[in-house]
């Protein structure tokens, strides 16, 4: 079989992925409970800017000639060769410094607390442009592997889907970690049974379009991870403890709650989605030649 | 328009692989260094075996020069990019090693240079040298078998335009929407 494709580390780029997606949905996740003033919101803050922050240093990490960074950004811009609109990479640093800047601001405001910071932070304004650069950033961090050719396993509509809906699962599980209560635990609770459940659906579909459609490449990667040299990784560690088993205990807290069991199913479901990233990015492989 | 292209002539290859160790002496200073995403030396051209039936079919594989190329449309700087002349090239001064256009490239065409970070592909430097002065690329100069050819396909009289004009070929993955600019001749 032809290897996996070893080009982007999926230990560097899928930890970036999973915390661009936690960064992501973690800010929509923030300006909901501050909307709706939930004891405690004031954590998630706290947790934001390290996310997006160690996503930069996960990046950064895979460049191969990261010195050359900030010239050839400048240069590009300044040369009118940036590819705003062209390449998702481009999209990606302009989103991610966009939300690396909100998410300073938003820290700040709760450790500098100045009246005019908090005034800004606070307005309706940067609530929504938090929660648009948030779900683009989510959004983005599927579109980067679904926008590339060489790899036909990642090139599906499915993945930035899946993206969304595995880092809505992340965000959840860090308000049930940060802000554990009766109210939006159950909230929580609910939310995360739909989601985990589209989750699994949307990971099934993803390995049997795979598996049955017209590319080699895409079936090599799909089998791989069914029942070839991933399938322990994939079926034990994502499905299993990743989804399907914070997907059983949601349900069962919907009848009768216990802390440590959410908290598990929280901690499981955040695996879970680095599993799916890394999984996902390791299966790739080119299409045989001819 | 000027639209240079490679032609390798799959029926006259005897595999000797001088090609192969010509673009390493000339483009890559003849290092022993490896080409770790190919397995292999650091050359531009690939060699791909295929077992398919009770005798083992060879291809060279190498940058395309798509016409409609995923590496220049992912680069988020502009680093890969199309020139004039119709060949995709890179500015190392714009790359900043992301690799996107390595993993976008279906030919999987580009290795990573481990010493200067640099996605490396066909034509190296020394390459792109000879051709602006009027040379052709070392790989084809080389060939004993006269099984490559290299030209601009919009001039009928060029060399690669005569050949393709008696020949049968094949271009890879077309499938991908690529139009890539490397002709495998199969036949007269
Ligand atoms: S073969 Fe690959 S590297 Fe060459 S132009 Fe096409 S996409 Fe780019
Ligand atoms: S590695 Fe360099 S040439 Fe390739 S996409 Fe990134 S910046 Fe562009």
């Amino acid at each position: 079989m032809t290897a996996f494709q070893e080009i982007w580390s999926p230990y560097l780029i899928g930890p970036f992925l999973w915390l661009a997606g936690i960064a992501g949905m973690g800010s929509v996740a923030y300006v909901m409970l501050a909307r709706q003033r939930v004891e405690g919101y004031q954590r998630l803050a706290y947790a934001l800017l390290p996310a997006i922050v160690l996503a930069l240093v996960f990046v950064v990490a895979d460049l191969s000639r990261p010195w050359n960074m900030p010239g050839a950004i400048l240069s590009s811009i300044l040369g009118g060769t940036f590819g705003w609109v062209r390449s998702w990479m481009a999209v990606g640093i302009a989103l991610i410094s966009l939300g690396t800047v909100l998410l300073l601001f938003l820290t700040l405001r709760y450790i500098a607390a100045s009246s005019v910071l908090v005034r800004i932070v606070d307005s309706t304004w940067y609530g929504v442009l938090l929660v648009v650069v948030g779900v683009l950033i989510t959004i983005y961090s599927g579109f980067l592997i679904a926008a590339a050719p060489g790899i036909p396993f990642w090139n599906t509509a499915l993945i930035p889907v899946l993206w969304l809906l595995s880092a809505s699962v992340c965000a959840l599980a860090l308000v049930e970690l940060l802000l554990h209560h009766g109210d939006v635990t159950r909230q929580v609770v609910r939310m995360g049974v739909a989601l985990e459940s589209a989750e699994l659906i949307a990971v099934m579909a993803l390995i049997n379009l795979a598996l049955y459609g017209g590319s080699t490449a895409a079936r090599l990667s799909a089998q791989a991870l069914a029942y070839g040299s991933l399938a322990a990784a994939f079926w034990g560690g994502l499905v299993g403890l990743g989804v399907v088993i914070p997907l059983a205990i949601g349900i069962v807290s919907m009848k009768r709650q216990s802390r440590a069991l959410t908290a598990a199913a929280a901690v499981l479901a955040l695996i879970g989605a680095l599993l799916l990233r890394i999984l996902v990015l390791q299966a790739g492989v080119f299409e045989p030649i001819p | 328009m000027t639209r240079l292209a490679h032609l390798w002539d799959q029926s006259r290859c005897i595999a000797c692989g001088a090609c192969i160790a010509a673009c390493n002496a000339a483009n890559y200073g003849s290092t022993g260094r490896v080409n770790k995403t190919w397995g292999w030396l650091a050359s531009n051209i690939k060699r791909v075996e295929l077992v398919r039936g009770p005798r083992p079919m060879l291809f060279l594989v190498q940058c395309q020069h798509c016409d409609n190329a995923p590496c220049v449309a992912v680069c988020p700087t502009g680093a890969s990019y199309r020139d004039v002349d119709g060949l995709v090239k890179i500015k190392p001064e714009l790359c900043i090693g992301c690799k996107y256009c390595m993993v976008a490239c279906p030919y999987e065409a580009r290795w990573l240079d481990e010493e200067s970070g640099l996605p490396r592909k066909c034509m190296g430097e020394e390459c792109l040298s000879r051709v602006k002065a009027g040379l052709e690329p070392v790989c084809v100069a080389v060939c004993p078998a006269g099984a490559r050819a290299f030209g601009d396909l919009d001039d009928p009289n060029s060399a690669i335009s005569r050949r393709l004009a008696q020949s049968r070929y094949i271009r890879l993955l077309e499938g991908k929407g690529t139009e890539p600019k490397y002709f495998v001749v199969v036949g007269p």
